[in-house]
C-alpha cells in the first residue's frame, strides 16, 4: 500500500480539473500492476467525477449545478448572524457545499497492467466548486506491485530501513542514482561538481529507465549490469547537453546555471570531454561488443547531427524533413540505442532488439516533438519562447511558418531580430494557429506507432510499462 | 587508391577539409605507432588517434575555447575515434583511450598542464595492446 497526496491549484471559481494524467503518473511511478487507486477529497467543497473531458460537456455540467444549487439563493449556511465559530475568511459558499452534495467525495478507479481501467471516454475529475484554492487529495494504491518485471528481476526488494516493500521499478531507478552517485564521488573535483550539479537537478532520467527495461526482456537480466550501462548513458547524455548548452548559449538548464554560464566555456568544454570518455570507458568496461558499438554509433548520429542542427538555423525555422533528420540524430538516436542497448546486454534475440531500437527511435522523435511544444506551455515551468529566442529547430515553428493567415508574419519576424517583443509576439502567433494541435497530433501519431513496432515481441510483461511510457513522454507540459 | 585510402575515406564524412589539414600527417605518425597490431585494424585504429588529437585541437580543450562550430566538429571526431575504437579495438584498448581523454580533460579542467597528447594517446597504445 503507497499512501500520498495529490496537490493542485484551480483558477476559477468552478472548475473541473482532469487528475487523469496525474493518476497515471503515480500508478507508473508506483509500479503497481493490479489493483486499485482510491481517491478521497479533502476538501467539503472539491468533489470527483469520472467523465468525458469534452469542454462544452463540462460547461453543462457545470450550468446543471447552477441549475440545481443556485449560488445566492439564500442559503442558511451563509447567514453568518445565526453562526458560530466563523472564521475571518468565511467565504459564502452553501451553494458549493450543496453542490458536493450531488457529487461524490470518494472514488476508486481500478488498474490493470500497471494503467487506469478507463474507458475511450472516461476521464477522472476533481470538481473545484469554491476556487480559486489550493486543493489536495489523498491517493491510496493498493494491490499487486510485484508483477511489473519479471521474475528474474527481482520483484520486489526491502528498503534500506528494512520496513516495507519497495516496487522493482524504485528499486531499478534507485540503483541508476547510485550508480550515478558512485561515479561521480571518485572523479576530480574540477569535473565532477559540475556535473554532479546537473545530474542532482533531476531530468526525467527517460534514457536510463529505457535501459532498464529493455534489459529486462532477455534471458540473461542482471539488474546491476543494466543500472551500470544506464548510469552510464545518463552521463554520456549529460555531456553532450554541457557542450549544447555552451553552442546554444543557454543560461539555465533545469532550473540551474549551466556549467557554461557557471564556469566558463573552457570547462564546460573539458567536463563533456572528460564525461563523454568515462562513460564511454564504463561501457566499454561492462564487455559486450554490440552494446559498445550501438552506443558509439549513437553518439556520432548525435554529434554529427548537432552539426546540421547549427548549419540550420541560417534557414531558420527550417522544413518538415530538415527537422525529422536533425531530431533523429540528435534526440532519437540514443533513445534507439538506449532501448536496443538494454536488450542487448540481456541477450534478447535479434528481433527483439531491433523491435525496441524502432520503438526508442520513433519515441525519441515523438519525445522531441513534445518538448518543442513545451516551449509554448506557460504552465511548463520554463521560460516561453527560449527556443526561438535561440533559433533552435522547432516543429511547432515550422507549421506556424507554413500556416496560410500567420506564416508571413512568423517568418518576417522569424528573419530580423529577436528581442522580448517578437518573440512574444511569434509565441501568440503559434498559440492562435493550429500548429501546436498539429505537433501534438504527430507527436501521439508516432508514439502510437512506436508501441505498433513491439506487437509481435515477447515482450515478458512489460508491455504496459512501455505503453505507459510512450503515453507519457508526449503527453506533458514540462 | 589503396584499400587503406578507401577505409580512411569511408571514415572522413564531414571530416575530409581536416584531412589536408594536418589529419593525414597525424595519421601517418600513429601508423608507425600501431605496427604492432593486426594489420587489418591498423589503420582504424590510427585514424582514430588521429581524430582524437584533431578534435581535442579543434576544441580548445586545455586553451581557450573555441567558436561553436569548431566545438562540434571537435565532438564529432572525439565520436568518430570512439565508434571506430568499439568497432576495431580491444576493451583493453578502449578502456585505455578513455583514460588518456579523461585525463586530458581533468588536467584542463583544473587549469593544470598536462602531458602531450601524443605521449598519452602513444601510451595508450601500448598499455591496450
Amino acid at each position: 500500500m503507497i499512501a500520498k497526496r495529490l496537490r493542485f491549484k484551480t483558477s476559477g471559481t468552478t472548475q473541473f480539473v482532469d487528475i487523469t494524467e496525474q493518476l497515471r503518473g503515480e500508478v507508473r511511478r508506483s509500479g503497481l500492476r493490479v489493483g486499485r487507486i482510491h481517491l478521497q477529497s479533502l476538501h467539503t467543497t472539491v468533489g470527483l467525477a469520472v467523465n468525458e473531458n469534452e469542454p462544452l460537456l463540462l460547461r453543462d455540467f457545470e450550468s446543471l449545478l447552477e441549475r440545481l444549487a443556485p449560488s445566492g439563493a439564500g442559503y442558511e449556511h451563509d447567514d453568518f448572524a445565526r453562526r458560530f465559530d466563523i472564521a475571518v475568511d468565511e467565504p459564502v459558499n452553501g451553494h458549493a457545499h450543496c453542490r458536493q452534495l450531488l457529487l461524490t467525495g470518494f472514488t476508486t478507479v481500478l488498474v490493470e497492467e500497471g494503467d487506469l481501467v478507463l474507458g475511450r471516454w472516461q476521464s477522472v475529475f476533481a470538481v473545484e466548486l469554491d476556487g480559486p484554492r489550493s486543493r489536495q487529495l489523498a491517493i491510496q494504491l493498493d494491490g499487486d506491485f510485484r508483477e511489473i518485471s519479471s521474475p528474474r528481476s527481482g520483484e520486489v526488494a526491502r528498503s534500506a530501513g528494512g520496513g516495507h516493500l519497495l516496487p522493482s521499478a524504485t528499486v531499478a531507478q534507485h540503483l541508476v542514482e547510485l550508480e550515478l552517485t558512485r561515479q561521480l564521488m571518485v572523479d576530480p573535483d574540477p569535473v565532477a561538481v559540475p556535473m554532479r550539479r546537473l545530474v542532482e537537478a533531476g531530468g526525467k532520467r527517460l534514457r536510463p529507465r529505457l535501459v532498464q527495461l529493455s534489459a529486462q526482456i532477455g534471458p540473461k537480466h542482471n539488474p546491476l549490469r543494466a543500472a551500470a550501462l544506464a548510469a552510464a548513458i545518463e552521463l554520456l547524455h549529460n555531456a553532450t547537453l554541457i557542450h549544447d548548452d555552451y553552442v546554444d548559449e543557454s543560461t539555465h538548464r533545469r532550473g540551474r546555471p549551466t556549467v557554461a554560464a557557471m564556469e566558463g566555456a573552457e570547462r564546460a568544454i573539458a567536463v563533456g570531454d572528460f564525461y563523454f570518455a568515462k562513460a564511454t570507458r564504463l561501457i566499454a568496461e561492462i564487455g559486450n561488443g554490440d552494446v559498445t558499438s550501438t552506443v558509439a554509433e549513437a553518439l556520432e548520429a548525435i554529434c554529427a547531427s548537432q552539426i546540421d542542427d547549427v548549419a540550420l538555423r541560417g534557414a531558420f525555422p527550417g522544413d518538415h524533413d530538415s527537422y525529422l533528420k536533425v531530431v533523429r540524430g540528435k534526440t532519437a538516436a540514443l533513445f534507439a540505442a538506449s532501448c536496443a542497448s538494454g536488450a542487448l546486454l540481456s541477450e534478447a534475440n535479434p528481433e527483439a532488439v531491433e523491435a525496441l531500437r524502432r520503438y526508442g527511435d520513433l519515441l525519441g522523435v515523438a519525445f522531441q516533438m513534445a518538448d518543442d511544444m513545451v516551449d509554448f506551455s506557460p504552465s511548463s515551468g520554463k521560460p516561453v519562447g527560449l527556443d526561438i529566442r535561440q533559433r533552435v529547430l522547432s516543429l511547432p515553428l515550422i507549421y506556424a511558418a507554413e500556416d496560410r493567415e500567420v506564416g508571413p508574419e512568423v517568418r518576417r519576424l522569424l528573419a530580423g531580430t529577436l528581442g522580448d517583443a517578437e518573440v512574444e509576439r511569434v509565441t501568440e502567433l503559434v498559440r492562435s494557429s493550429d500548429a501546436l494541435q498539429r505537433v501534438g497530433d504527430e507527436a501521439r501519431g508516432l508514439a502510437e506507432a512506436a508501441l505498433r513496432e513491439l506487437e509481435a515481441v515477447d515482450l515478458d510483461g512489460l508491455r504496459p510499462t512501455l505503453v505507459g511510457l510512450a503515453r507519457s513522454a508526449v503527453d506533458r507540459n514540462s | 587508391m589503396t584499400a587503406q585510402a578507401l577505409v580512411i575515406g569511408r571514415e572522413l564524412d564531414r571530416l575530409d577539409g581536416l584531412w589536408e589539414d594536418g589529419l593525414s600527417d597525424t595519421y601517418r605518425s600513429y601508423l608507425d605507432v600501431v605496427d604492432s597490431y593486426d594489420d587489418a585494424v591498423q589503420p582504424k585504429l590510427a585514424l582514430a588517434a588521429a581524430l582524437i588529437e584533431a578534435g581535442i585541437r579543434l576544441q580548445g580543450l586545455g586553451g581557450r575555447a573555441a567558436p561553436a562550430a569548431a566545438l562540434l566538429m571537435g565532438d564529432l571526431c572525439l565520436a568518430r575515434a570512439s565508434r571506430l575504437l568499439a568497432d576495431h579495438a580491444s576493451q583493453d584498448l578502449q578502456v585505455a583511450f578513455a583514460r588518456a581523454i579523461e585525463e586530458m580533460s581533468a588536467a584542463a579542467a583544473s587549469g593544470a598542464g598536462g602531458r602531450p597528447v601524443r605521449d598519452l594517446l602513444v601510451g595508450a597504445f601500448e598499455s591496450g595492446r
